[in-house]
């Protein structure tokens, strides 16, 4: 069972079948349309000959006498008549030689005038009719044939019995008129000869037919065979096999493009080639290109590291400080960000703090929020308001920014021991002030965006903090915080998940809020860079009104 | 984002629709890129826009560099959302906000 599906899904196999079944069907129809001819051919020669004879032995008949035979008249002619026909019955090898006058009428009927018998010619067991024996035409072939004799003046007529009913033997009866002086059809000579030699020949050459078609068909398929075997079969299992291997081994293999001379086969073949040729030097390609992917991916690594250890991230950042305490953190949404966050100390009593985002993300980004947080921080060192630390920042900036990037920045410089923060904003997201426990946006003045224009002036604005007063900073990655629906986090959240957090420290209020915008957004890919910042100031007496004690 | 333009000789309006952020910012460059030659007074109609982010900031911004050069820009219509934002980054102060 499995060897014949096997062979049914074998191309050959059902191509030489079909080839077969073909050249099968073609034999039988050549057989069919040659056994026709053959018997037309041989039906045709028996008319004409039977023909002859026929007339011939019409001429032995007067014409003029039928009705006197028939009434018994000119006995002796009658039988000298009746004699030459049976004689002629007997040497011409026919079965029956008789005449009938058939009734004009509706040659329905007609009457024996000479019948002669040779019953050892077909083996046959006829009987003689006597003379004025009646009998009714046999069916209306014979009727028509009768009619056209008499009326028509047809030479002669034919009936064939190739297959006759009552068991007979094929034979054919060809009627002539035997006609009176005048021209006149008086009576109808008819001779029954059998059909042997149709008979005979026929098998012969059926079988001849049959064994040549058989011969042909098994030669044709051998050549078929052969040929879409060598031709065909093989070309197309060589690709087949080389595309297996291929796809096994993905590597490159001899070139089967010159295997076949045939077009279709060809452009297979060379398709296969090409196709090896491409795989295998997109797959260099993608092995090259995920190499240098990867050694990208590892330099961004490298380089969000380096960006990270740019700014303070070791906390707690001033262990033996006790009037403040201050945490940080920056969660690029790439592996490098434009976000950036810097606190330091200027002098013993006075400590900077900076958040800033660059527009944009990643590279550029991070590339721009390198060198101002460099800026920045320098330029604090030297001195001088918050204002006019910016007004010098962007002015700087300004210089050699080509790309039209800019900075948000908020600067604070606060003094220790009396809690008075200087601060300037430029552009950058309103700051979260925490007082006796409850935190709320302040409100401040904003400047224009650092890098954008030069010669933008900036205001300080003043406020003191009191012991237990909180400071939280963020860029705008916080409050535009995503989810999956695009609802965005918003301000009155960030308050919210402050104000939950209350009297906790630096650190734990960072981390809050941190739960809080990752319950909001779950799953949703994070857009922007998000950083934070909390102080904690605790004044002098380093006493915490509201949190733990650190 | 949709962004419409008007041309009215050398005074040209756009209409910005929708959101203008990272991801639709590049287009409004590259529409201003192609559109400011000659004109003398742009409008941006942000009577639709819903929100505008650092990006949509820095091509306003770079618009407004650019018409400085060569006559005047004013903005219409900005929505509470993105006046606060405008207001915020400090775009208020070197904006025509009318």
């Amino acid at each position: 069972m499995k060897l014949v599906q096997k062979m049914r899904s074998r191309m050959a196999v059902n191509i030489i079948g079909a080839i077969v079944m073909l050249l099968v069907v073609f034999g039988l129809i050549v057989s069919a349309i040659g056994y026709v001819n053959f018997t037309d051919a041989f039906k045709r020669e028996y008319s004409v000959t039977t023909y002859h004879m026929a007339d011939t032995a019409a001429a032995l008949v007067n014409g003029d006498h039928i009705d006197a035979y028939l009434q018994g008249e000119r006995a002796e002619e009658y039988r000298q008549t009746k004699a030459r026909i049976d004689t002629y019955c007997a040497r011409m090898n026919v079965s029956l030689v008789y005449v009938i006058r058939v009734d004009t009428g509706d040659y329905g009927r007609f009457v024996s005038v000479f019948n002669s018998v040779n019953n050892t010619v077909d083996n046959s067991a006829y009987t003689e009719w006597e003379l004025g024996h009646a009998r009714n035409t046999t069916n209306d072939e014979y009727r028509e044939v009768y009619r056209s004799l008499y009326e028509a003046d047809a030479p002669y007529g034919t009936v064939y019995r190739i297959r006759p009913g009552d068991g007979s033997h094929p034979h054919i009866t060809t009627l002539v008129p035997v006609k009176d002086s005048g021209g006149k059809t008086t009576a109808l000579l008819c001779v029954q000869r059998p059909m042997r030699e149709l008979r005979d020949a026929q098998r012969p050459y059926l079988i001849h037919i049959a064994v040549s078609t058989v011969i042909l068909a098994i030669l044709a398929s051998a050549i078929a065979v052969a040929y879409i075997r060598t031709k065909i079969v093989r070309p197309i299992r060589t690709a087949s096999d080389e595309a297996t291997r291929f796809a096994k081994e993905n590597t490159k293999g001899e070139p089967i493009g010159g295997i076949s001379r045939y077009e279709e086969l060809q452009n297979l073949t060379r398709s296969i080639d090409t196709m090896e040729t491409d795989m295998v030097r997109y797959m260099e390609n993608l092995t090259a290109a995920t190499a240098e992917k990867e050694r990208i991916a590892a330099e961004l690594t490298l380089a969000g590291q380096i960006q990270m250890n740019s700014i303070p991230n070791d906390f707690p950042a001033f262990p033996d400080r006790t009037e403040f305490d201050i945490y940080a953190s920056m969660d690029p949404a790439k592996d490098v960000g434009g976000d950036f966050y810097n606190f330091f100390p200027i002098d013993e009593d006075h400590l900077a703090i900076v958040i800033g985002d660059v527009s944009g993300k990643g590279i550029p980004a991070a590339l721009f929020m390198m060198v101002t947080n460099i800026i920045i921080s320098d330029r604090t060192r030297m001195g001088g308001s918050p204002a006019e630390i910016l007004a010098y920042v962007n002015d700087d900036l300004c210089k050699h920014n080509k790309a039209d990037m800019f900075v948000t920045v908020w600067l604070g410089i606060l003094e220790l021991t009396t809690g008075k923060l200087i601060a300037a904003n430029a552009g950058h997201e309103y700051p979260i002030l925490g007082q006796n426990g409850a935190f709320a946006l302040l409100r401040d003045k904003h400047g224009f965006i650092v890098g954008g224009m030069d010669g933008i002036r900036y205001r300080n604005y003043e406020l003191t903090l009191a012991p237990g007063d909180r400071l939280f900073l963020y860029t705008d990655g916080l409050p535009e915080a995503t989810d999956a629906d695009e609802r965005m986090f918003g301000t009155d959240r960030v308050l919210a998940a402050l104000n939950g957090a209350g009297n906790a420290s630096a650190q734990e209020i960072l981390q809050a809020v941190h739960t809080a915008v990752n319950d909001f957004v779950k799953d949703a890919e994070q857009f922007d860079d998000l950083t934070m910042l909390c102080l904690d100031y605790r004044g002098t007496t380093g006493e915490n009104t509201y949190g733990t004690t650190a | 984002m949709n962004i419409r333009q008007t041309k009215n000789e050398k005074a040209l309006t756009i209409a910005v629709e929708g959101r203008l952020d990272t991801m639709t910012a590049p287009e409004l460059e590259e529409v201003l890129k192609n559109s400011l030659e000659g004109i003398e007074a742009l409008t941006f109609d942000l009577e639709k826009l819903d929100y505008i982010s650092s990006a949509g900031l820095r091509v306003l911004l770079s618009a407004q560099k650019t018409m400085n050069n060569q006559g005047t820009m004013k903005v219409l219509h900005a929505n509470e959302i993105v006046m606060e934002i405008f207001e915020v980054t400090g775009f208020s102060d070197i904006l025509t906000i009318e």
